[in-house]
């Protein structure tokens, strides 16, 4: 018998492969033995994540995933390819620190498609029986701003709360295809969207959002673990939930 | 953008009516140049400039005349 927590045999896309928490997903997919898909928008950056991997037959598929219409096309011409996918994991986002007098439309309907949309239409595109053979995991990446909040951050605490309630119904839907459906909330984690929020925050908040991690900010690693968890078969009676990874962030 | 234009956004982004601020002022004594201002700073730079500036950039101004000094020459006499 394989080992629970195996990725053997797996074909796993990963979002948001070329940087931060997506491509430390990926990379630790490939140590635990899985095929991995890696997209992004940034073919030279997606080809460094490529080039560190282990294992054979990864593939770079780089796309903007803002086109959301021509996702589920788009994973069956992938999966055409490369074979059925076993495991989605949806790392790419966008956060844009706003307060309210300075939020509008643009701001909130840009962040609700990056981190909402895309989930919606790549869940729809990989549950096609041309894409997901026989049943399979995705990984959502939502973050304690879809459970607590900050000032701010409206735009991107909705998006990412809508993930949360997302994934249940999904999860129940989703169900009888055999496929299930999980989020990660992380807390702060050291990664180049974590470095724009160190920019754009006073000192002092960013000060207090750290003090707020009583395990200290997290890596990408940290993230992945759980990620690659969720997505192999020691999780098999996982679906519907959020993982909090956050290093305490949410024990206060 | 010149500089009574720019105090119009200032005034916008502290929420206070047109024509509050006169440039000479210590953002120590505005009372509404608190935290959500300062984000707001950024935001409104960055929509209308298109530039990034960062908290700390913003966090070394002592006046009005610092935060336009931080745009250079984008904010005209």
């Amino acid at each position: 018998m394989s080992h629970p927590f195996s990725l053997e045999g797996a074909r796993i896309l990963v979002t948001g492969a070329s940087s931060g928490l997506g491509r430390a997903t990926a990379l630790l997919a490939g140590r635990m033995g899985a095929q991995v898909i890696l997209t992004g928008r940034d073919v030279a950056r997606l080809e460094e994540t490529r080039a560190q991997l282990s294992g054979e037959g990864h593939r770079v598929e780089p796309r903007d995933l803002r086109d959301t219409a021509g996702i589920p096309e788009w994973l069956t011409g992938l999966a055409t390819e490369s074979g059925p996918l076993t495991g989605l994991a949806h790392a790419a986002g966008i956060q844009i620190v706003r307060p309210l007098r300075m939020l509008d439309d643009e701001v909130l309907n840009e962040t609700m498609t990056v981190n909402l949309n895309t989930a919606l239409a790549l869940t729809k595109g990989f549950r096609q029986k041309t894409v997901c053979a026989s049943g399979g995991s995705v990984v959502l990446f939502s973050s304690v701003m879809g459970l607590t909040g900050q000032p701010g951050q409206a735009a991107y605490s909705a998006s990412k709360g809508a993930l949360i309630s997302m994934c249940r119904s999904l999860a129940l839907e989703l169900a009888r295809d055999k496929i299930r459906i999980n989020c990660v909330a992380p807390g702060l984690v050291e990664t180049g969207m974590a470095g724009r929020l160190k920019e754009t925050l006073p000192p002092a908040q960013y000060e207090a959002v750290t003090a707020m991690h009583p395990l200290g900010l997290g890596s990408p690693e940290n993230i992945a673990a759980p990620v690659v968890f969720l997505l192999s078969a020691a999780a098999a009676w996982i679906t519907g939930t959020t993982v909090v990874i956050d290093g305490g962030y949410t024990a206060h | 953008m010149n500089q009574s234009e720019f105090l119009l956004q200032l005034d916008s982004v502290i929420e206070a009516s047109p024509g509050t601020l006169k440039g000479d002022e210590n953002l120590a004594d505005v009372s509404a140049w608190d935290s959500l201002a300062v984000l707001s700073f950024i935001a409104m730079v960055d929509d209308k400039f298109k530039v990034q500036l960062s908290g700390k950039d913003i966090a070394a101004c002592q006046s009005v005349t610092d935060l336009a000094l931080l745009l250079g020459d984008r904010v005209t006499p």
